[in-house]
């Protein structure tokens, strides 16, 4: 009886029962719709498609391999008679191109004080090299302002004169052999060492007592590799010296190296840092030109020594450097090298 | 009520509990209760066996309309949470956007004022000054505000110190013209652009993720869709057990139960589902405006710092310049897909445009070689100047972003209200669906007595 009562009864409810299990199965399937599409992310709101930006991928510029060989590195091309005037610049010389063009382009640094450095107050870059570009400007055009300023790292020097991007360089630019391979220099215009920038209270008395110390040097420099000699010291490189004075202002390092122009230009700008020691390398600096503009090189070191014999020269170095003592004798000019 | 002295027999209560295999289970349990009177126990079995099913299906439909209504309500208050976090989230949003701009404005500021010399402009002076207050007070709101952003903001507050340290020994070597002062400020503009503009943007996309959940959320309430059906369906198949049950073609009780749970669930999903689509259209329309201009306004200022940079490199600030056209095309794309798209009128666009055509007058004076005269165009603050021209874009898409995001918030509350009201009607609809469901089977119950 219960049985029989119960089969009639279980028809209805079972197919209740189905109705309901079909009602949640449609339940669930909209559910998995809505969730399949569960729309835009935030990215996609905001649009940003492409991927995250790569890294800053810029490429340290090279340190200076193994010194490269030559007979001898100051020896450059010899001036061609006597210095022409603005008027009588060859007919097809790169002088006569710069002239025509209106302006000489020259790579610069903009934050090495006393050798170039622009001033704050006036806005003027100047500094000793800076100076020696007015006079080979004023050899072009007669006029020492016909400059147009290319501001440069220590490290981009070679690549704009490879590239033509400037007529010459002038940023505390030592000669030696393996630049010689990509570029041309002028004669040695000054002659500079490198010395360390430690603080005021500091007993070193040169670049060996520093061991186990943090030193800064800019990197792609002479300078730097020299550094790496030295064991015991932990060579720090910096974008540019400027930035290594800035550490060392923040005791991120405990001293600097580089030529005594750039360091006296540091010890002026702090009470608190001196140089010391004896030069412990010889950086003749020459100016920079395109490896293939050999008529430029003659033209820059006839200019060059015109400024030797006739006092602008030392002038020139009494306004800059006088605070490293007097103007000694100028660097004597070596030639003597053919194209 | 009328159930009560039912109830305390406790025997009719069992087979109530027990559905489908209650039936037979309850034969052999109440044939001994009712043993004394054949006729009775017979009657009462009878009896027994219908109400006890009757009471099930009461329960049942008490409980599905009940169910509907709670659930109705949850979706209804889940809907309209969401509405109110995609709302509170989009204007944390602009806010971060906000911060990121009054930095890289006033890092532009700071540069710049190296253009002109030892002696900074008063004026620049001041704005440097607004320009970090308005991003260190943002930073702390922002902060407050959620606690998901608190821990990258709190880092970008502590790198503001150090960027304004830096910037402040920057000018103090300035001042005395220390060259080293130029280095200072590249120490800072490092830390701005590779700490804390990467950790802005990262709270940016992490609040954009925020509302593109909220947003989702929006939808999901629509879920209750399926327990409206449930209800429904439970509701439906009463009915017609009952019809076939009781040889009665109409249960008052739970036709009107029914027809309040139909029309209340109709009018309620289709507040549900309007509220949805509003949001839907505020993600396409307004919320989409505001981010498009928000990151044009954000592109631009990166620009426009990349100006001072290029001439401050003097001659090798052709990275700074690629970096200036990258941010201004993608800025203009942005403002251009927003009008294409009917969200932005074109007149941001167009300021952007003035604004770069302005800035290619720098390039060239720069790149003749007229340094001294591209930094004075650079400088320049009289309306015909480029500066004019970028305060002429500024204040036009800013103009965009307030309005923007004053109308996302706005429509996005409306939309929190509607669904609001939506989960109280299904909340109200529930629980008159479960009186009268209540009502309608305890008048067929009564019959039984």
């Amino acid at each position: 009886m219960t049985t029989t009562l119960a089969t009639p009864d279980r028809s209805p409810r079972a197919g209740a029962r189905r109705r309901r299990s079909g009602v949640v199965a449609a339940g669930l399937a909209a559910v998995l719709a809505l969730a399949a599409c569960s729309g835009p992310s935030g990215a996609d709101d905001l649009r940003l498609t492409e991927a995250p930006q790569d890294e800053a991928a810029e490429e340290a510029p090279a340190a200076p391999a193994a010194p490269a060989e030559c007979a001898d590195p100051l020896a450059s091309y010899a001036p061609e008679g006597a210095l022409p005037g603005p008027d009588a610049l060859p007919g097809g010389s790169t002088m006569a191109a710069i002239r025509d063009r209106g302006s000489l382009i020259v790579g610069v640094s903009a934050d090495t004080l006393l050798m170039g450095a622009r001033n704050s107050l006036s806005g003027q870059i100047e500094g000793f090299d800076i100076d020696v570009l007015h006079e080979i400007s004023r050899a072009i055009f007669g006029d020492p302002d016909r400059l147009t300023f290319r501001v440069i790292t220590s490290g981009q020097r070679l690549e704009v004169l490879e590239q033509g991007e400037v007529d010459l360089v002038a940023r505390a630019f030592t000669i030696n052999c393996e630049r010689w391979e990509s570029i041309a220099f002028s004669a040695e215009y000054y002659h500079a060492g490198q010395k360390v920038l430690v603080t005021r209270d500091s007993t070193a008395s040169g670049i060996a007592d520093l061991e186990g110390q943090r030193v800064c040097a800019p990197e792609g420099t002479t300078t730097l590799t020299r550094l790496e000699q030295f064991s015991g010291i932990e060579p720090v490189p910096a974008t540019t010296h400027t930035q290594c004075l800035v550490l060392f202002q923040q005791g991120k390092v405990d001293a600097i190296t580089g030529d005594d122009t750039i360091l006296a230009g540091f010890a002026a700008q702090d009470p608190y840092a001196k140089v010391v020691g004896e030069a412990i390398s010889d950086e003749p600096y020459g100016i920079g030109v395109p490896a293939q503009n050999v008529d430029m090189v003659r033209f820059v070191n006839g200019v060059l020594e015109q400024m030797k014999s006739d006092g602008r020269w030392a002038a020139i170095y009494g306004e800059w450097l006088g605070g490293l003592g007097p103007a000694p004798a100028p660097p004597t000019a070596v030639y003597g090298r053919t194209p | 009520m009328t159930t009560t002295p039912v109830r305390p027999a406790g025997q009719q209560i069992v087979p109530a509990g027990g559905p489908a295999p209650g039936g037979p289970a309850a034969a052999p349990h109440g044939a001994p209760a009712g043993a004394p009177n054949a006729t009775v126990s017979r009657a009462r079995g009878a009896l027994r066996r219908t109400p006890g099913k009757l009471r099930l299906v009461m329960a049942l439909c008490v409980l599905a309309a009940v169910a509907l209504g709670v659930l109705g309500f949850q979706a209804g208050s889940v809907q309209s949470r969401a509405l109110g976090a995609a709302s509170e989230d989009t204007a944390q949003l602009v806010g971060v956007q906000e911060v990121r701009n009054a930095l890289v404005a006033a890092d532009a500021t700071a540069t710049g004022a190296f253009l002109v010399g030892g002696l900074e402009p008063a004026d620049q002076r001041a704005r440097y000054d607004d320009l970090v207050d308005q991003a260190a007070s943002g930073l702390a709101t922002l902060s407050g505000s959620n606690e998901g952003d608190a821990e990258l903001l709190g880092q970008v507050a502590a790198d503001l110190t150090v960027y304004t340290g830096l910037v402040e020994q920057a000018r103090a070597n300035n001042r005395q013209g220390f060259p080293v002062g130029s280095a200072y400020l590249d120490q800072a503009s490092t830390i701005l652009r590779e700490q804390m503009l990467p950790a802005l943007d990262e709270v940016v996309l992490d609040d954009a993720d925020r509302v593109a959940a909220d947003f989702a959320g929006v939808r999901n309430a629509l879920w209750v869709l399926a327990g409206g059906l449930v209800a429904l369906a439970v509701l439906v198949v009463s009915q017609v057990w009952l019809a076939r049950r009781t040889h009665r073609v109409l249960n008052v009780g739970l036709a009107v139960a029914t027809a309040v749970v139909l029309v209340v669930g109709i009018v309620s999903t289709v507040l549900l589902a309007q509220a949805s689509s509003r949001a839907q259209e505020v993600r396409t329309g307004p919320y989409a405006a505001t981010l498009a201009a928000s990151q044009a306004y954000s592109l631009a200022n990166d620009a426009k710092s990349m100006e001072a940079f290029t001439l401050i490199k003097r001659g090798s600030g052709q990275a700074y310049e690629e970096a200036f056209v990258t941010a201004t095309d993608d800025a203009a794309a942005r403002l251009d897909t927003a009008a294409s798209e009917g969200i932005l009128d074109g007149s941001t666009a167009q300021a952007l445009d003035a604004w770069v055509t302005r800035h290619a007058d720098i390039r060239a004076l720069d790149d003749a070689g007229e340094w001294d005269d591209a930094v004075a165009l650079a400088t320049a603050t009289d309306p015909e100047s480029p500066n004019a021209a970028f305060d002429a874009f500024s204040a036009s898409v800013r103009g965009d972003i307030e309005t923007n995001a004053a109308a996302t918030s706005e429509r996005l509350d409306g939309a929190a209200t509607t669904a609001t009201v939506a989960g109280w009607l299904l909340l109200v609809a529930g629980l008159v669906a479960a009186l009268l469901a209540w009502r309608g089977v305890t008048a067929r119950l009564e019959e039984y007595r």
